[in-house]
């Protein structure tokens, strides 16, 4: 058994963070404020149109819906720490859960509105399901998006009960309605050994249905380009090359929020360095299998160099879009996996910088998968001015694109703020159990 | 008109891909227009009416290439650059050479025969004309209320494979065969409509034989869809369609009866529909299993 000292120190640690603070709200005033701004973008392109973007009949999909397959893809990170690691008894991982999956959920959520600013008439939008067709990815997209949503936040919560039954009991100065809350939420949790049961079964019965669903998150995201016949996307190992890819850029996101919410609420004793030499692994791995089918989806039409591939293939290795390329493929991929072959670069900072680069290449990425092959149909529409065929974003639409994260930032940090980023309960387990 | 649009519009690109392909280029040049074709004059009076109904065709068929007339805002990337139609160049020639230019294009000028109708081929001229304050119209002769009285009928004569179209006008007591008129028969297909040869002229009694292929598909029945468009110099233009048993029986569901991926909602295939609802099904259980255990859980804690 642990001591009871040890224990209440570890409550007050962990729940150290649950309070209004003034750089806090200063944070959020400032995540607010640039929130408004590019809010009066988007009313700006609400009233004028899809015109006001670098979009156009060559180029209809660009920075909004790259932005869409990326939010999709950060977001499977909570599956990736919590269940693929949490059912393979990598209990390390498990401070890390939570962050994963409050990460997952701002994610998920914010992906559904990342589609509605691509849309000229978002009053349209019913529409899908009104007449949505079956056959179609956007159907299925929309319809497992939602589900991952709805289960991402359960996977959140049931394990956060006891937690917040915590926060009920021993944080002291709070609102009497926010204790309501506490109490509401926390379903007359009282610590008894059958609860905690169905806890644990549940969680884990969510760990394994979260599974299938994120994977059919981003299977149905890459069929949306699959199952359409274009070159760069009409492509048999889109979906794991997704999925592959996904894990990459959601690994790196954990990394940045474990250095940020270890620096700034003082962690140091529960997202110790082992987890960043852990995680840094980690990410070597994901990245390596994404490299590998990196290596397959080029290799082959480069290879073959069918008339049509090869237009984009050149436009990629050597031409207009070469230097996004490259630099996704060796700042975004293969220079992080070298580095962090080293122990040293595994340490926290050095990790973080390779971490933010591996994040933005991942964005980027997604634009290359996106944007080139949109410029390169089969029937190309004649005679039209260069500005159709090249697409080339305007400040309008940049800003609406960075709006999606600064809603993810304000979400990830009013829920670290009202419920504890490192699990109570299951720490204290966990350290009890090494000791027996 | 929508789908005139539609129609022309991929007419036009796949006419400007067929054109590049070939690395067509001309160079401005004299149009030829045979000396009867140059006479010809509309029937329809050029005014403010027709000339603002001629500016929506135009709006919708003419400015992507031709600009706005007289702003000299028209597509320069094309070569011959398309003439700004306000320009004196354009407005010297007769309105029958302008007639004659939009049924038969030229290199990327695309054909608008069969696009637009004749009196909206003449509407957009007038819209043209409203650009040139010394022109003077001249009315032609044609009276296009008498095309009423136009008949037309289609035979089949097995032994020498032709169907003959014969055009008629019913004048108070006689029937006056059309000589001379212009007839163009289609046979109807799924996608529009099939020319069967080239166009003929009637001849003294009104007919046109044309030699009608052996092989096309009918219908179940074998029947087929004939129509026929006539151009008189006096009575207009003439439409008339009739069914004949003339085609090959075939029995095959169209593209879109089936249950299909590209089908509407309400033929979509069997197995999508069922894996989709067995998607949905197996998330309502879980959802269903997590909420009575969490009730449960609840419950426990009550006692
Ligand atoms: C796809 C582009 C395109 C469209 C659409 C188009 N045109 Fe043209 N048009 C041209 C080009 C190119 C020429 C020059 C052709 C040449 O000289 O060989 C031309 C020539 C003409 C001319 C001859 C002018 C002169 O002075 O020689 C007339 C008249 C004309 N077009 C009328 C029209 C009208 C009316 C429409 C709409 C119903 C139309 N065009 C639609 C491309 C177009």
């Amino acid at each position: 058994m642990l001591e009871q000292s040890t224990k209440d120190k570890i409550t007050s640690d962990l729940l150290r963070s649950i309070r209004l603070t003034n750089s806090f709200k200063a944070w959020m005033a400032f995540l607010t404020l640039s929130l408004f701004v590019c809010l009066g973008a988007y009313v700006y392109q609400l009233n004028k149109g899809l015109v006001v973007t670098g979009l156009g009949d060559y180029v209809s999909w660009g920075m909004y819906i790259s932005n869409f397959v990326f939010f999709v893809a950060t977001s499977l990170i909570g599956m990736l720490i919590s269940a693929v690691l949490g059912l393979s008894g990598q209990k390390w991982a498990t401070p890390l859960a939570r962050m994963a999956e409050i990460i997952a959920l701002a994610f998920a959520a914010v992906a559904g509105l990342v589609i509605v600013s691509d849309m000229g008439r978002p009053d349209r939008l019913l529409n899908v399901f009104i007449h949505g067709r079956i056959q179609s990815p956007i159907v299925w997209d929309i319809t497992v998006v939602t589900v991952y949503v709805l289960i991402s936040t359960l996977f959140l919560y049931i394990p956060l009960i006891p937690d917040l039954k915590i926060c009920h009991d021993k944080i002291e100065k709070l609102h009497p309605i926010a204790r309501k809350a506490y109490k509401l939420l926390s379903l007359n949790y009282t610590g008894s050994h059958e609860q905690d049961l169905i806890i644990k079964k549940l969680t884990r019965a969510i760990a394994i249905f979260i599974i299938p669903v994120a994977f059919a998150i981003h299977t149905v995201t890459s069929w949306l380009f699959a199952n359409t016949s274009r070159v760069g996307w009409d492509s048999t190992i889109f979906g794991p090359y997704f999925i592959t890819g996904a894990f990459v850029s959601g690994t790196s996101a954990i990394v940045i929020a474990m250095y940020f919410f270890r620096t700034n609420y003082k962690l140091q004793e529960y997202i110790t360095l082992e987890h960043f030499d852990k995680i840094g692994k980690l990410l070597v791995l994901v990245s390596l299998v994404y490299l590998y089918f990196n290596l397959n989806e080029y290799m082959v039409p480069g290879y073959k160099m069918k008339k049509f591939d090869a237009r984009h293939i050149n436009a990629l290795f050597t031409g207009a879009h070469a230097f996004l390329f490259w630099s996704v493929q060796l700042g975004g991929l293969i220079i992080p996996i070298i580095l962090l072959i080293f122990n040293k670069m595994r340490k926290p900072l050095p990790l973080l910088i390779i971490a933010c680069c591996v994040f933005v290449g991942g964005w980027f990425k997604r634009y290359i998968i996106v944007v080139p092959t949109m410029e390169h149909p089969y029937l190309p529409i004649q005679n039209v001015p260069l500005n159709f065929k090249v697409y080339s974003p305007t400040l309008v639409e940049i800003l609406i694109t960075i709006a999606p994260m600064i809603l993810v930032l304000l979400i990830v940090s009013t829920l670290a703020k009202i419920i504890p980023i490192v699990p109570i309960q299951e720490t204290i387990e966990e350290l009890e159990e090494s000791h027996d | 008109m929508a789908h005139f649009n539609k129609a022309f519009q991929f007419k036009t690109r796949s006419i400007i891909v067929l054109l590049t392909v070939f690395g067509f280029q001309l160079t401005a040049q004299n149009w030829d227009v045979p000396a009867d074709k140059k006479a010809k004059n509309s029937y329809i009076k050029f005014d403010k009416t027709t000339a603002s109904e001629g500016e929506g065709i135009y709006t919708k068929n003419c400015a992507s290439c031709h600009g706005n007339p007289s702003k000299g805002n028209v597509l320069k990337s094309l070569k011959p650059t398309p003439p700004d139609l306000a320009s004196s160049g354009t407005q010297k020639l007769t309105d029958g050479e302008l007639f004659y230019i939009l049924n038969t294009g030229r290199g990327l000028m695309p054909s608008f025969k069969d696009v637009l109708s004749e009196s909206d081929r003449w509407k957009v001229i007038a819209y043209v004309r409203s650009f040139n304050k010394s022109y003077v119209q001249v009315l032609s002769n044609t009276d296009p209320t008498k095309s009423d009285k136009v008949k037309v009928t289609m035979v089949y004569n097995h032994e020498t494979n032709t169907v003959r179209v014969q055009v008629v006008a019913k004048e108070q007591n006689t029937s006056l065969p059309l000589k001379d008129a212009e007839v163009l028969l289609f046979a109807k297909r799924y996608f529009g409509k099939l020319p069967i040869e080239k166009g003929l002229k009637t001849d003294e009694s009104g007919v046109a034989n044309f030699v009608y292929p052996k092989d096309l598909p009918g219908n179940k029945l074998g029947e087929v869809e004939l129509l026929v468009k006539v151009n008189d110099e006096v009575y207009g233009e003439v439409e008339s369609s009739t069914k004949l048993k003339i085609g090959i029986p075939t029995d095959k569901p169209g593209l879109t009866q089936q249950r299909a991926i590209w089908g509407v909602l309400a033929k979509a295939p069997y197995w999508i529909i069922a894996l989709y609802l067995l998607g949905i099904a197996t998330f309502g259980v879980f959802v269903l299993y997590l909420v009575k255990n969490l009730f449960d859980f609840w419950k426990k804690g009550q006692q």
